[in-house]
């Protein structure tokens, strides 16, 4: 697998020896981390510093003094801070069943401590992967909203109806506007929505909406 | 010593019978004394009676006499006095003497008083001496002076007058002035005797208890008719019969038998009893009224007592000296399942008694016989039921005592404790499974917390194995030498095998965790109810010692919890006892633990039930409250410091939530939530 560039891992964890010892785990396999001791100091940190544009996982014990890492779970997904960030938890003793209800509630994994060989990093990287493809689509989402912005009504029209599979001398009559017209605004249209042929538009357009 | 109560006795019994007898005798004494007061009144009445008709008869004698010497004087008038022939005045007289007796002589005189002539009564011949008679002294000649100066008949005092044979009587002479133009011409002279006064004209009325006679003023007697006994009972009666010239009295004596004792005494015995029963019939209204009344409070006293008998738990049994049943109540029979009439009167060897212990009772009561008190506070012993079912029951003796204060058997009062028994067997048992859970639960606290403590060191070991496999992977120089090479790859062997070693031991832990946690399944639909009735017979006992007051509450119409019962149970106790304990402190007064179960926030997918147990004790200081879940710290010195750390490992394995907060106005209040049994979760 491709190594994510960019990516952080986030772990929470009261116990100090355990973060330290993921994060250097991690940098063995080239992963940046930042580590905190409370559910309270990342949900500072996330409240000051949002998450960018990059790929990241939350590593989260589930039991700590103060707020629990369940409870972190519900505020996080009640903020909808989860759809780019995979949670993967951390159990200390046999809080399994715990745990398997909070994937079924969306969670990404858990793992029981202590860990075997790599496979927590590998969860890890499948949980950036993850990440990373959810934020791909949402930067793709938001990029067809830019380019769709950026068309004219005039030009929003004539893509409506090229997608609809419409001839240009058909448009031209419906418009009620010279074919020669159509032509300038299809390539135009082309041109904003970056595609060279109508079949790209329309599937740019069925996957983005 | 001995004597002083003899004699004190002796002299209450005196003063007791005199008292008693006093009454008696008072009235015996007035009865008698009533009676005797009735026949001398009775008598005294009689006598007056008798004298008062001894008076009229002498009375009824002197009217008699005085109309009968008025009749005589008028006879004596008209005797032919004028006539010169004396013949006739004699013949006429003697015709007079012979018709009255009473009268002895009549004499015709002239106004000289010379004789004329005279005439003798034929029935009494008496030797006049005509000298004396015609004497200037004489009688005769007073009298007729007194005539002469009266102008009308006249009568002379009574003299004695010689009969001549020796004998003699009382005279009375009457002078009779006889007169012709108003000019007296002679006198007519009539001599009475008193005997035959008496005699003629008082006889024919005299009875013959009576007496009559002429006295005078002294007493003396001049006539006397009849002859009265003598005696004591004389009765007396005194008449004046006054006559123109004289007075004589007529007196009259009786005699009258002894009033009759014996019809008094029975006239005053019949008023008496009369009396008697009248009072003796009152008496007896009053006191059948008094006794209706007494039976009635005796019939109400024994209908109460009945009821109390017959609604008594408590076994009832008298036994006489000889150990003999004399009475059981009905409470006793149903406890042993004998009827009253199986049982009474037996003796050595009771039907209820176990056949196997039947020599162990026969001498506890030969021990009771000989006059060894039993144990006040009763004692333990084991009975037979009819149908041979065997059952504890705890036995009070105490003697009885009659009222004359003779100790004449044994009660004997009975309580089935077997029900008892259960109870503390049952409440023994509960307390067991308790403990039993308790140190399960302690234990696998402990497991949880090794488990915990290990597993993040071995992660930590497991962590940096692996890494530094990752990097010496990476850092494989090509162009190493072979001893570098060699080297390289033990090291890389080594960290493999700590991180298999670590992942060994966390198998390990894991293993023994799961073994002591295998009871994480056993979850089920346990009411809040259920669980509070669970946990408060040890509470309440550890609240009694401490004087706290309990209060549990829950919420109605509370679905079931879904839990694991004894887990939550041990959750429960230990909050409880927490609480209880923060409240043990002298600058507490009220103290009161209150468990209140009610619906907490849920949603339609999942309901949550909460738990609060609130104090009003010291509260928790901050330092403490930072560190409170901390396993192993605890502030009591006997304390594992497990009790919280666990609680909150059990609320957390059922998804709830145990947190703490301070209690308005003083303690602290602890909360937990359980999900609510929604049918769908097994």
């Amino acid at each position: 697998m491709e190594p994510i560039t960019n990516a952080t891992v986030y772990i929470v964890d009261d116990d100090a020896s355990v973060r330290e010892a993921l994060a250097w785990l991690l940098r063995s396999r080239r992963l940046p981390s930042e580590s905190f001791d409370s559910a309270e100091a990342f949900d500072a940190m996330l409240q000051k510093r949002p998450p960018q544009r990059q790929p990241c996982c939350l590593l989260l014990d589930v039991r700590m003094p103060g707020m629990s890492g369940l409870a972190l779970f519900d505020v996080l997904a009640a903020r909808g801070d989860l759809s780019t960030m995979p949670v993967i938890f951390l159990t200390g003793h046999a809080d399994v069943p715990t745990a398997v209800d909070t994937v079924k509630r969306g969670a990404f994994d858990f793992c029981e401590k202590p860990f075997s060989d790599n496979a927590l990093v590998d969860r890890i990287e499948q949980a950036l992967a993850q990440s990373a493809e959810r934020l791909a689509q949402v930067r793709e989402r938001s990029d067809l909203q830019v380019r769709l912005s950026e068309l004219t009504e005039r030009e929003r029209d004539v893509m409506d109806l090229v997608v609809a599979g419409l001839p240009n001398k058909l448009i031209a009559d419906q418009l009620d506007i010279s074919v020669r017209t159509v032509e300038v605004h299809r390539s135009r249209v082309f041109d904003k929505m970056q595609v060279k042929s109508a079949v790209e538009l329309a599937n740019l357009l069925r996957t983005g909406h | 010593m001995t004597a002083v109560p003899v004699k004190r006795t002796l002299l209450q019994r005196w003063r007791g019978a005199w008292r008693r007898w006093s009454l008696w005798t008072a009235l015996v004494l007035l009865v008698v004394s009533m009676l005797a007061t009735m026949v001398w009144l009775a008598g005294r009445y009689e006598a007056s009676q008798v004298q008062t008709r001894l008076e009229r008869d002498t009375a009824d004698a002197v009217s008699d006499i005085r109309t009968a010497l008025t009749h005589n004087v008028q006879s004596l008038q008209a005797l032919p006095s004028d006539n010169p022939s004396q013949l006739a005045w004699e013949v006429d007289a003697s015709e007079l003497l012979r018709n009255r007796r009473e009268l002895v002589r009549i004499e015709l005189r002239d106004a000289n008083l010379r004789m004329r002539t005279h005439v003798q009564s034929p029935y009494r011949p008496v030797a006049w001496d005509m000298r004396l008679r015609d004497s200037g002294q004489s009688d005769l000649t007073i009298a007729c002076a007194n005539a002469r100066r009266l102008g009308g008949p006249a009568y002379s005092s009574s003299y004695f007058q010689p009969h001549g044979d020796g004998l003699g009587s009382e005279m009375m002479e009457l002078c009779v002035p006889l007169s012709a133009s108003g000019r007296t011409i002679g006198y007519l002279v009539a001599t009475y005797a008193l005997q035959d006064i008496l005699a003629n004209l008082v006889g024919h009325n005299l009875t013959r208890s009576q007496e009559a006679s002429f006295t005078e003023a002294d007493g003396t007697r001049l006539a006397v008719l009849g002859a009265a006994r003598r005696g004591s009972r004389m009765f007396s009666a005194q008449h004046l019969l006054d006559l123109p010239g004289g007075t004589l009295v007529l007196r009259m004596d009786s005699w009258h038998s002894a009033p009759s004792l014996f019809p008094n005494v029975l006239t005053a015995l019949v008023t008496a009893m009369s009396i008697a029963l009248v009072t003796v019939m009152v008496v007896l209204v009053r006191d059948n009224r008094r006794r209706l009344r007494a039976e009635r409070d005796l019939a109400d006293a024994l209908a109460f007592r009945k009821a109390m008998e017959d609604s008594l738990v408590t076994g009832l049994r008298a036994r006489d000296l000889e150990g003999r049943i004399t009475y059981v109540n009905p409470a006793f029979c149903e406890m042993v399942g004998f009827s009253p009439q199986e049982l009474l009167g037996l003796s050595m060897s009771a039907p209820y008694w176990p056949p196997e212990r039947v020599e162990e009772y026969q001498q506890r009561q030969a021990i009771r016989f000989a006059g060894t008190m039993p144990p006040r506070e009763g004692f333990e012993s084991e009975f037979m039921r009819k149908d041979g079912t065997r059952f504890p029951v705890l036995i009070i003796e105490a003697p009885l005592i009659n009222a004359q204060g003779q100790h004449t058997g044994w009660m004997s009062a009975f309580l089935d404790i077997s029900e008892q028994r259960r109870v503390e067997e049952l409440s023994r048992a509960s307390q067991e499974r308790l403990q039993a859970t308790a140190r399960l639960a302690t234990v696998g606290e402990m497991a949880s917390l090794l488990s915990h403590e290990l597993n993040q060191p071995l992660a930590a070991i497991s962590s940096y194995a692996n890494g530094s496999i990752n990097l010496l992977e990476h850092a494989t120089p090509v162009t190493a030498s072979a001893p570098e090479s060699d080297a390289l790859e033990d090291v890389r062997m080594a960290m493999r095998q700590i991180a298999r070693q670590a992942e060994r031991a966390g198998r390990v832990i894991k293993s023994v965790h799961d073994f002591v946690r295998r009871r994480d399944q056993a979850r089920e639909a346990v009411h809040a109810q259920q669980l509070l009735d669970a946990i408060l017979p040890l509470v309440s006992l550890q609240a009694r010692k401490l004087g706290v007051r309990v209060n549990t509450s829950v919420e109605q119409g509370l679905a079931p919890a879904l839990c694991d019962r004894t887990m939550v149970e041990q959750v429960l106790l230990n909050l409880a006892r927490n609480a209880m304990q923060a409240m043990d402190d002298p600058s507490v007064r009220t103290r009161v633990l209150d468990i209140r179960v009610r619906r907490a926030a849920s949603n339609p997918h999942n309901g949550w039930i909460e738990f609060a147990v609130t104090d009003v004790g010291t509260g928790i200081p901050p330092e403490v409250a930072e560190r409170l879940f901390t396993p192993f710290f605890t502030t009591r010195p006997e304390g594992m410091g497990l009790g919280l750390s666990m609680c909150r490992t059990v609320i957390e394995q059922h998804g709830g939530f145990l947190g703490f907060a301070p209690n308005e106005p003083r303690g602290t209040v602890f909360t937990f939530t359980l999900p609510v049994n929604n049918g769908t979760t097994p």
